[in-house]
């Protein structure tokens, strides 16, 4: 049996527990809000607009998963957030003031491995502190602290290019978070990873977010790692592009990889395939015009 | 095995095989040059008279054309007169190896012939004083404006057509300037090695610093570094070993230099001692010196390198412990190093 043909809940319906989970949430500051955002490509009469009108509030230590097929503008609104890439309209409002430009007030943790590969793994994690002004001492002790915390304490003195990839992107959310930043965007940092190592970091981020006071704004493609880490599931779409649905996520915490086949899970992640790959009606799988090359007698399905 | 493959694509040779290799780069133009040398019957086109039997314009110790001396061979033969005697050799512009391996050691120790001519080892003090202080005062200014180009496309749109276009300006064409602005002595020469070098080293850096990940960059920012601190704490950092690499291989360029800088004005340096000995056919001499600035920019070179795995450790290969990286030349460091186990070390830390 598939899981489309489970009698599954209804993703919106919340148990008790997470409702009031939510209700929490609500009741906290918003630490980030987005406002009328767009963002359009080229110049005066071919423009592509990726999206327009964006608006969405993030409360204070929410874990905000974005979404959508590739082209959606997912990344671009990460970047606009960290203040990478300019938006062509509206505005950003970081603790209800406005922001432009980056700045170590939002920690940015790219797909890329960005570790400087000229400074240690210590001094990676120190230098937004030594760009904040703090002493060396300070930042030194910081920056061990860090380490501790994501599990690398024995590779302090190693090089970036002595570390595995998900060692790497261990440092690189050390480092971002080393400088206090109020929200955390994370561009797809899982994406190049293999599946195992993936799974692993998805659950050092959980217990990582646990322990810091820390706004998440993860994007990714992989549905299960959203339904997987988010409070929120932020869905986006293309043509017209912008927030399709904001989906609260069912999956009661503290999350753990048996509740990949939970009720509320398969309905959630049903949801998303729903918005992601729509049904095509007609077609149910496409045929390639392939013509046989092989001997019968191994047939292979 | 694919080890066993000789001309592995992409494929790094085991330490053995590349060490037999770079002896062999050496050893091949070196056999030739005995088989050239060394067997009578290879080339030799001139005679060496030993005896000048009856023909009357020979005389002992005479070098002349093989068809010269077999002619009158014959002539004699048909005359019944006394036979000339000879052995087959080569031109003296082409001395055998051991005379120029002997060269190397007696060309310090000769006294020069006049009063006022330099040592050997004077005339390569000279010429490494010439360089070095071309290169030096080129990299001052050369060295930021390259920087500076790289990072800002101001500076790049400021500076960059002009120097493209000076740098196709030979730098020998400027000699007679440098003489009449700067007199005869050392100051010209330096200059022309800071024109041939400076102009490329501004678009080599600057095109090193170019390549810097924009990643990083964004990187930093998110962290709070802006303005100078992007450019001294990430872009240069970042861009450092590429131009490292760049001052070592335009120092080699300064080099070439060398050798049209010390003929502007008085000649000096080792050009100037090239120069005496070929005019006094000691070709031995001459090889000897022309061999010695190899050597020297390579010693040099092989230097430098070392010394950047020193000056940058991450760019070290960390699979073995360093037991000869006094000769990366040898030994190059790839330029992909392999990927280290991961499994490994991330069981490492689960533990």
């Amino acid at each position: 049996m598939s899981p489309s043909e489970i009698k599954l809940p209804d993703y919106r319906s919340l148990a008790p527990a997470v409702a009031a989970r939510f209700e929490r949430i609500r009741e906290r500051p918003v630490i980030l809000s987005v406002r009328d955002l767009k963002k359009s490509f080229g110049a005066n009469g071919s423009t592509h607009v990726v999206f327009d009108h964006l608006s969405l509030e993030i409360h204070r230590r929410e874990f905000i998963c974005a979404v959508g097929p590739s082209g959606c503008g997912k990344s671009t609104l990460a970047r606009i957030v960290a203040g990478l890439d300019e938006a062509s309209g509206g505005e950003i409002l970081l603790n209800g003031e406005s922001v432009a430009g980056p700045g170590p007030d939002r920690g940015m943790v790219f797909q890329g491995y960005t570790l400087f590969p000229w400074l240690t793994v210590k001094r990676n994690v120190m230098f937004g502190l030594q760009m904040s002004g703090k002493a060396p001492s300070t930042a030194d002790t910081e920056a061990r602290q860090w380490l501790d915390m994501v599990g690398l304490s024995k590779f302090e003195e190693s090089y970036p290019h002595e570390l595995s990839g998900g060692m790497k992107q261990r440092v690189a959310i050390a480092r971002a978070l080393a400088n206090n930043p109020r929200i955390l965007i994370m561009d797809e940092p899982f994406g190049a990873l293999d599946a195992q190592t993936r799974a692993q970091m998805q659950n050092y981020l959980l217990q990582i977010w646990k322990k810091v006071d820390v706004t998440i704004l993860f994007i990714t493609h992989d549905l299960d790692e959203a339904a997987f880490l988010s409070d929120r599931i932020i869905v986006m779409g293309v043509n017209p592009g912008g927030i399709r649905e904001v989906i609260e996520n069912p999956v009661p915490r503290p999350r753990s990889p048996a509740q990949f086949i939970s009720p509320e899970f398969l309905a959630l992640k049903k949801r998303l395939e729903h918005h992601i790959h729509p049904p095509v009606e007609g077609e149910p799988a496409e045929k390639l015009p392939m013509i046989k090359l092989t001997d019968a007698g191994d047939e292979v399905e | 095995m694919a080890n066993h493959d000789w001309l592995g694509l992409k494929q790094e040779l085991p330490r053995r095989r590349r060490l037999l290799l770079t002896a062999a780069s050496f050893l091949a133009p070196l056999l030739v040059w005995c088989v050239l040398s060394y067997v009578p019957w290879v080339w030799h086109p001139l005679m060496h008279i030993t005896d000048a039997g009856s023909v009357d314009y020979f005389s002992t110790g005479l070098d002349v054309p093989r068809a010269t001396f077999f002619q009158e061979v014959a002539k004699a033969q048909a005359a019944g007169l006394d036979v000339p005697q000879g052995d087959r050799v080569n031109p003296p512009y082409l001395p055998a190896p051991h005379e120029v391996v002997r060269a190397f050691y007696t060309a310090f120790k000769t006294p020069p012939r006049l009063q006022d001519e330099p040592w050997l080892h004077q005339s390569l003090g000279h010429s490494i004083r010439t360089i070095f202080l071309g290169f030096f005062f080129s990299s001052l200014i050369g060295l930021p404006l390259g920087i500076l180009s790289g990072t800002y496309r101001f500076f790049a749109k400021l500076q960059e057509p002009f120097i493209e276009f000076f740098r196709y300006l030979p730098a020998p064409a400027f000699g007679a300037l440098c003489v009449a602005i700067l007199g005869i002595e050392d100051a010209p020469k330096i200059a022309i090695i800071v024109i041939g070098t400076f102009f490329q080293q501004v678009l080599v850096i600057a095109n090193s610093v170019r390549k810097v990940d924009p990643a990083l960059i964004e990187a930093a920012q998110t962290l709070g570094a802006s303005k100078w601190k992007l450019v001294s704490r990430v872009v240069i950092p970042a861009s450092i070993t590429d131009v490292y690499t760049d001052m070592r291989i335009l120092l080699g360029w300064a080099w070439t230099y060398l050798i049209v800088a010390e003929v502007v004005g008085t000649m000096s340096g080792i050009t100037l001692f090239i120069n005496q000995q070929a005019r006094y056919r000691n070709f031995d001499n001459v090889y000897a010196a022309i061999a010695m600035i190899g050597i020297i920019g390579l010693t040099t070179d092989i230097f430098l390198a070392w010394l950047g795995t020193v000056l940058f450790p991450w760019k070290k290969k960390n699979r073995k412990p360093r037991t000869h990286t006094l000769f990366p030349l040898f030994d190059p460091i790839p330029l992909n190093p392999p990927k280290r186990k991961e499994v490994q070390l991330e069981a490492h830390v689960a533990q």
